[in-house]
């Protein structure tokens, strides 16, 4: 169930970008759920569990978008580790917290993408990149208070809850 | 304790080689290039028959909506397209009045009746753009005036004949005292079958204070021996300076003997549909 659900979470995080904020676009600038999924459940999980996670979503994306193969992987697998090593040390029952988080992570995220695409030969001005970069974290911080109470519950307690193998 | 000695250059050696694979890739997958990419293609096969749907309600929302979220724009959007749709309907009436008049125009210009003393004059087409509010007096008023060259006694044409006379120029308009009333006279001849004229004075009997038809009437006095015939056509006889010679005024509708018995008076119907007349010409006399 915890497979179908994270999947299904994936399914939506490549789908509602291009679609339902597609409306809720600020000035062009769209959330990124896949980013934001792989911060919770990175925050969730043990370092080993959520740099795969990190590096799946990463590959699907690459390969749903079809292009720049292993820019998303790289980012989302760095983007995991990051969230690990910041909610090792932040209380993440803390949702002001969290939502700080994300805003950090994603915009270190955001400017890897920035510089890989630079790496890729795309052509970004300083200001483009500082607006997205805002952007996208501000957007991906503004959604935490409406989407963490919930995912955390849910990999807390609910169907998404994670047991470690020494647990099980 | 012990404590977990980590290899510093292993680790740089496994992201940079990490990095350099990925930058590698990126360059190769970017744009343009063509690499088989089956999962993405299953992918997108599988994610768009479901992004449809999303899309089509989420733009149905939006049509739906903008209304709400956009209100200041939508109200300032609907006083535009209200000032713009104000603007093109008179655009509209603007160029359909001027078909119109163009039509009636050439019309008239091929019309039924061509006077060979008419062609010699110079004439201005005009538009009726009022009628006389009083009952004192039969008149019109055209959208043409002294800057156009119209002059006080201009005769006045309509498709079918004759109208009346300038009695009053102001720069842009003037006004035309039509022969239907009382105070225009017209000097006429009738013509009967065998073609001989008898000449008159054509008067519109439309008197101050009288009770008349919305049509007006005219009328014309002869001698009790002067051959005249229900049916025959009336012209102006060109005498007296107003009018040109030739143009019609009407068909004698009906004869009565004067109660003296010297005389006869002919009601003569006019061709010109005076209560639907809107476009004219004005005849210049002087100089012509």
């Amino acid at each position: 169930m915890r497979y179908v659900l994270i999947a299904v979470m994936f399914l939506l995080s490549l789908i509602l970008p291009g679609t339902l904020f597609h409306f809720w676009s600020w000035s062009g600038i769209k959330p990124d759920l896949l980013m934001l999924l792989t911060i919770y459940i990175a925050m969730h999980h043990r370092r080993p569990s959520g740099l795969i996670w990190g590096l799946v979503a990463g590959l699907l994306e690459d390969l749903y978008l079809g292009r720049y193969i292993g820019m998303y992987t790289l980012t989302l697998t760095v983007v995991a580790s990051l969230s690990y090593w910041l909610a090792e040390r932040w209380y993440r029952e803390n949702f002001l917290l969290t939502t700080f988080m994300v805003f950090i992570v994603t915009s270190v995220g955001q400017i890897l993408i920035a510089f890989l695409s630079l790496g890729a030969g795309l052509h970004w001005t300083l200001a483009d990149i500082g607006r997205l970069v805002i952007g996208v974290s501000l957007f991906n911080a503004i959604l935490v208070p409406l989407t963490y109470p919930w995912i955390h519950q849910s990999f807390v307690r609910g169907w998404l809850r994670y047991w470690p193998r020494y647990e099980r | 304790m012990v404590r977990k000695r980590v290899n510093v250059t292993g680790i740089a050696v496994l992201v940079f080689f990490l990095l350099l694979g990925v930058l590698i890739a990126i360059r190769y997958t970017g744009l343009g290039t063509n690499f088989p990419n089956p999962v993405g293609g299953a992918m997108q096969r599988v994610l768009s028959p479901l992004e449809q749907p999303i899309l089509q309600v989420g733009n149905a929302i939006r049509d739906n909506t903008r209304a709400l979220w956009d209100f200041t724009e939508v109200s300032r959007q609907n006083e535009e397209l209200l000032k713009k749709v104000d603007q093109l309907t008179g655009d509209n009436l603007k160029l359909k009045t001027e078909i119109l008049a163009g039509m009636r125009y050439n019309e008239l210009d091929q019309g039924q009746f061509r006077s060979p003393t008419l062609d010699k004059f110079e004439k201005i087409g005009a538009s009726v753009v009022n009628r006389n509010p009083t009952t004192w007096y039969r008149t019109l008023t055209l959208n043409r005036g002294s800057e156009d060259g119209v002059v006080a006694n201009a005769p006045v044409i309509g498709d079918l004949g004759l109208i009346g006379k300038i009695v009053s120029v102001t720069p842009t308009t003037s006004e035309v005292l039509l022969i239907l009333d009382g105070e225009g006279q017209v000097s006429a001849l009738t013509r009967g079958s065998t073609g001989d004229g008898t000449f008159g004075i054509v008067q519109g009997n439309y008197k101050r204070g009288s009770r008349l038809t919305s049509e007006g009437n005219l009328q014309m006095l002869f001698r009790r021996e002067d051959s005249i015939n229900v049916g025959d056509l009336v012209l102006t006889s060109g005498m007296g300076g107003v009018y040109p010679k030739d143009v019609p005024i009407g068909q004698v509708k009906e004869i009565q003997l004067d109660p003296s018995g010297l005389l006869k008076t002919a009601y003569i119907q006019p061709l010109v549909n005076f209560d639907s007349l809107e476009e004219v010409y004005i005849v210049k006399m002087v100089g012509g």
